[in-house]
């Protein structure tokens, strides 16, 4: 089997913030780290080929420092590591990023059928979930989002059973291949790589690869490529805190001192959340 | 792990990337293991380092880019009571000209990757995320590599330099290292603060790329031995402020509390206002000073930087001490290694080499220092209110004669410290130094 | 003006002038600023000329004018005449034979939105055996339906729906397409927006009219809520987004509205199509969390399975559910499904309460955003305590009964009104 997997190196979004009085973004010192859901689908890759035979190529789309979340996740086990990376892709919304991954994943078929794509289900900063299933509409791969568990690969038959998550339940569907997957982040718990692996993935060279190299029309990728802009960014209105009440050993006063306080300040809502209570 | 090495390193910090950078320009097949997702995550100082020793491992460091805060001009020293201090500063020219990057600040996030990668780039394997948890040994018990916490994560190597740092798990284990007692441990918090950099500027009177440091020492530990700093980087400022771990277990007051109380001091207050604090972390130093060091070397290893408590707190020395030792263990690695013979006995050379340097020098110089402060607390307690009083006392214009302004001073002093006290402080306080 | 390769107006620095704070790095839209040698520089092949650096630099170092009016082409596909769309669609999802409760919300915004720009709402319906649907979206506000019934529209599959879809978009022309940001929803939106090679913006949260330029304004969060970003998309249409579900009001019912009901035949997909083979019902224990108006969220200082019940209890009397941080979940307590935070689900219930939650940072990118928090900790500054509408500072085992009674007071004294 040759399975893709699309890692994108994103800031620790815990750590970004933006400088309400200056409307900037702060990233000086964002640690950038591997999108955890693009983790589990490249655990999934190869626990996949493990079991099948094959080799993982993982990709990514980003500047020079994406090599780092691309040597993470080549340590899981992964074969091959490949950094798109160009001058051109820089501002991509999903559109153009969806499109220079299906380039380059059409790229790599050419000369090593593939299998299965996998992707995360969505990266933690712009939180779309849009690129997965914009790669498997331009790639014509039967598309199964949100996947919480895989059932079964039939090499022979060339299917794919996989469980997932939908409205309401979990569907178990059956697709043939080649196939893309977004994948949940319960799908699998990812490994500690050992020791053997840490090593081979640091002193493994990676392929960078550019617009030409892929094929990408110029005008259809990056800030070109893309039809949606960012007018603007700010702050969400910030969280100051507000009345404490102590509520110490014996006294009621505490508890009841806050329901007055928040019946007062917020009657409507109160009334609402307890009338769909269910005692 | 299958493969070998000729050393392996513990602790990607400056102790063990100097080491790095030394094996791998003399081609020693070299691997650091990391236990921060990334050298400089698991790292603290107050954050001066000087270049003299970073020149000894890098001389082109400035080419290199090196990432360089601010280039210190002027050092200060404050001696503060609970609402007012003294400062004494010393600036000079020839620090931002011909002796420039004598002294500067750096943030060890960003100092330690680069460092790291410039040792990565001379050709050692530096492998982050992973710990190690025990020293392999040989049929003759000596040491023969490390024993990492990853599937088959045993490596061989020829010798293994500890540079874990202070708190050595790995120390602990292996009996190299007796764990510190509370009192010959400080326990540090530190801030960075965000403040534009015009602002640092002016209120520091500096331009651009040059910078002022001030050591701290007074009432503002609570009343325990401590020390605090305030540094210049380049659009913050890093405060820090720490105390003798003793203490803190004996006292009431919490980390963050002091470093609260800290930043309210209206001689620190104006300093960092309108700034946003960034970042908070914390850490031990190791304040044990000569008395408290391990054996620096054995069968097969050596120990370098924090973990063999190599600190000099009286002149912020800890980086570049690190540095040193991590540099001469290589040395004499890469001595040891062409001989042929990595027991005891030829790792000799290592103490040899920092006995020599001002590095043990220095240390057996303050060896007396740490005991001595944590033993006179009146330092931190009585001294500043008397200092303060005597200070204020004078300076204050209410018509009171200077002399019986004198008389009251004295008198003040001699109820809060009595005289034989304060005699006993200066002496003890000379041989502590001298 | 200085020009780039492909003739745009580009801004520059002038490094004399230049004291690098930064700021302009920051605050570039397209990452076209960077720092060398201590003064920053403009890449002009990556400077969209939005004068953004002009505005935040606090020297004038940027070199640059803003033009009056810009006109970018050569984005994607050639540009299309953008007067030939008109009209706000939404995509009525439809779940157990009836349309799903964010469609008709949606409805509710698609009215105010083609009231500024005084045209049209259209329901693009796809199902089988969906006539009812269809009109009660008429009663909810649409002034056309374009119905698509077909047996094999029975079950979402992403191509069958995908094809359908961008075929009403391209009969229909609607400048402006509105989804719910179901599962369902967003997938079927990047299938639709892929495929008609438009902009899509993902979980909007607020969605505005700008009416000079006939554009949809669409906010939403980034980088886990620590960001409000606004979006739009200028040359491509139609304009898509998707909104979760809860964000916008319910709309009035009218029976007595009149819309028209358009059916439009089924185009089939070629090629082999998924095949689904089983379907479990989510039990109660894995609700979604995210969905939860209400929220008691048991952290690691309340991590104690006899507990457990005690916070059901408390959730269940303001009509929400139970979830957790994730040392709760690593402790065995409750399963992964229930977690709030990075890692875990990103929730903004109407009520989050924390009990024994500290407020670690990857927590409270996955709530904050929650419209009401409630702490109940015993560490006054915990972060979470910080931030929070209110606080109750205690022991949690005699906090939460008490305000179980309290509660239960209250809406009994009402229901008694």
């Amino acid at each position: 089997m040759h399975i893709v997997c699309c890692i994108k190196q994103v800031p620790d979004t815990a750590q970004v913030k933006i400088d309400p009085e200056t409307n900037t973004l702060i990233r000086s010192g964002v640690e950038s780290i591997s999108n955890p859901y693009d983790v589990v689908a490249t655990e999934t890759g190869v626990r996949l080929v493990e079991k099948h035979g094959g080799k993982v190529t993982i990709i990514s789309m980003g500047p020079p420092q994406a090599e780092s979340a691309l040597r993470q996740c080549l340590s899981l086990g992964a074969a091959d590591a490949i950094l798109l990376s160009d001058r051109a892709f820089a501002g991509a919304d999903t559109l153009a990023t969806s499109y220079t991954l299906a380039r380059a994943i059409s790229t790599i078929a050419a000369a090593d059928p593939v299998d299965l794509v996998i992707c995360g289900r969505q990266a933690i900063d712009g939180d779309t979930g849009q690129t997965g299933p914009g790669i498997a509409t331009r790639l014509g791969y039967s598309h199964l989002p949100y996947v919480s568990e895989i059932v079964g690969v039939d090499i022979e038959q060339r299917t794919i059973t996989v469980k997932r998550l939908v409205e309401g339940g979990t569907e178990t569907v059956q697709a043939r291949l080649p196939a893309l997957l977004t994948v949940e982040l319960e799908l699998a718990t990812t490994r500690y790589a050992s020791l053997p692996e840490m090593v081979r993935s640091l002193r493994q060279d990676m392929r960078v690869l550019g617009a030409a190299k892929i094929g990408a029309a110029v005008e259809r990728v990056g800030i070109k490529g893309s039809p949606t802009w960012v007018r603007d960014i700010s702050a969400p209105p910030a969280k100051k805190g507000g009345p404490v009440f102590l509520v110490s050993g014996g006294s009621d006063s505490g508890v009841e001192d806050f329901l007055r306080t928040i019946e007062a300040k917020e009657p409507e809502l109160l009334q609402e959340l307890l009338s769909k209570g269910r005692a | 792990m299958r493969e070998e090495f000729d050393v392996a390193i513990v602790g990607a910090g400056p102790a063990g990337i100097s080491a790095a950078c030394i094996l791998a320009d003399a081609g020693v097949k070299t691997i650091v293991f990391e236990r921060g997702e990334y050298p400089g995550a698991k790292n603290m100082s107050g954050g001066v380092l000087y270049g003299h020793d970073l020149a000894q491992i890098l001389p082109d460091y400035a080419e290199r880019n090196c990432p360089i805060e601010r280039n210190i001009v002027e050092s200060r020293i404050w001696y503060l009571s609970s609402d007012a201090g003294y400062s004494l500063g010393y600036r000079d020219g020839v620090f931002a000209a011909t002796r420039k990057h004598n002294a500067f600040t750096i943030l060890r996030a960003k100092f330690d990757r680069w460092y790291a990668e410039q040792a990565r780039k001379k050709g050692a394997l530096i492998v982050p995320s992973t710990v190690v948890l025990d020293l392999l040994r040989d049929a003759k018990c000596q040491v023969a590599g490390v024993v990492t916490g990853r599937e088959q994560g045993e490596v061989r190597a020829r010798v293994t330099l500890l540079a874990d740092g202070i708190n050595s798990p790995l120390a602990a284990r292996t009996g190299f290292r007796r764990e510190p007692k509370p009192e010959q441990v400080a326990l540090a918090v530190k801030e960075i603060i965000d403040l534009p950099s015009e602002v640092i500027d002016q209120r520091f009177g500096v331009s651009g790329t040059d910078g002022v440091t001030t050591e701290i020492l007074g009432a503002v530990t609570g009343g325990m031995d401590g020390v605090a700093a305030l540094y210049t980087n380049r659009s913050s400022i890093s405060l820090a402020i720490g105390a003798n771990l003793a203490d803190f277990a004996a006292g009431k007051l919490k980390p963050y509390e002091l470093m609260e109380s800290f930043k309210q001091h209206p001689m620190v207050a104006p300093l960092i206002a309108g700034g946003k604090p960034r970042e908070y972390i914390a850490h031990w130093l190791p304040e044990g000073g000569y008395d408290a060091m391990p054996a620096l070397y054995g069968d097969g290893y050596l120990i370098a930087g924090d973990s063999a408590m190599l600190f000099n707190a009286l002149h912020r020395e800890g980086n570049n001490l690190a540095m040193a030792s991590g540099r001469m263990a290589a040395e004499t690695i890469v001595e040891s290694l062409r001989r042929g013979d990595l027991s005891k006995k030829s790792l000799a050379g290592y103490r040899e080499r920092l006995a020599a340097s001002y590095v043990l020098k220095d240390m057996k110089k303050y060896r007396r220092f740490g005991r001595f402060r944590y033993q006179h607390k009146e330092l931190f307690n009585e001294l500043p209110r008397v200092a303060t009083f005597a200070g204020r006392e004078m300076l204050t214009v209410n018509g009171v004669s200077k002399k019986e302004k004198q008389r009251l001073i004295v008198r003040t002093v001699r109820k809060e410290v009595p005289l034989l006290k304060l005699l006993r402080l200066l002496w003890q306080g000379w041989r502590a130094v001298r | 003006m200085p020009k780039n390769s492909k003739g745009r107006d580009v801004a520059q620095i002038i490094p004399d002038k230049c004291i690098g704070c930064q700021l302009c790095v920051g605050q570039c839209p397209v990452g076209a600023i960077e720092m060398q040698d201590g003064v920053a520089k403009i890449d002009p092949e990556v400077c969209i000329g939005c004068g953004k650096c002009l505005d935040v630099c606090p020297v004038a170092a940027v070199l640059f004018e803003k033009p009056a009016k810009k006109r970018l082409t050569g984005v994607g596909q050639k540009p299309r005449p953008l007067d030939e769309y008109r009209g706000v669609a939404v995509f009525i999802e439809v779940r157990d034979g009836k349309g799903a409760e964010v469609s008709w919300e949606l409805i509710g915004k698609a009215r105010e939105l083609a009231g500024k720009l005084s045209t049209q709402v259209q329901g693009f319906l796809l199902g089988s055996g969906i006539g009812d649907v269809a009109r009660e979206a008429v009663y909810y506000g649409c002034d056309t339906v374009h119905a698509i019934d077909s047996p094999a529209l029975q079950t979402y599959l992403s191509r069958t729906y995908g094809k359908n879809l961008v075929r009403l978009c391209e009969e229909v022309r609607p400048e402006i397409l509105l989804l719910g940001a179901t599962p369902l929803g967003r997938d079927l939106a990047s299938v639709a927006a892929t495929t008609l090679e438009t902009g899509l913006t993902a979980d909007c949260t607020g969605l505005d009219i700008d009416r000079e330029q006939r554009l949809l304004l669409m906010t939403r969060p980034t980088f886990g809520g620590n960001i409000m970003a606004t979006i739009y998309c200028r040359s491509h249409r139609p304009q898509m987004s998707t909104v979760r579900p809860g964000v916008m009001k319910t709309p009035k019912r009218d029976p007595e509205r009149r819309g028209d009901i358009r059916i439009t035949g089924f185009q089939a997909t070629e090629g082999e199509l998924p095949r689904i083979i089983d379907f479990v019902a989510r039990a109660a224990e894995a609700e979604d969390i995210a969905r939860s108006a209400v929220l008691v969220v048991a952290g690691k200082g309340a991590c104690d399975a006899r507990d457990l019940p005690m916070l059901r209890e408390l959730a269940e009397t303001l009509g929400g559910t139970i979830a957790c941080s994730r040392p709760v979940v690593q402790a065995g307590l409750l399963p992964y499904t229930r977690q709030v935070g990075q890692t875990g689900k990103t929730v903004a219930p109407r009520m989050y309460i924390g009990v024994g939650v500290s407020g670690a940072v990857q927590h409270l990118v996955g709530m904050q955003a929650s419209e009401k928090i409630v702490a109940i900790n015993t560490d006054r500054y915990a972060p979470l305590v910080q931030i929070a509408d209110y606080a109750l500072i205690g022991d949690y085992r005699e906090i939460v009964p008490k305000l179980i009674e309290g509660l239960k007071a209250r809406a009994a004294s009402s229901t008694a009104r």
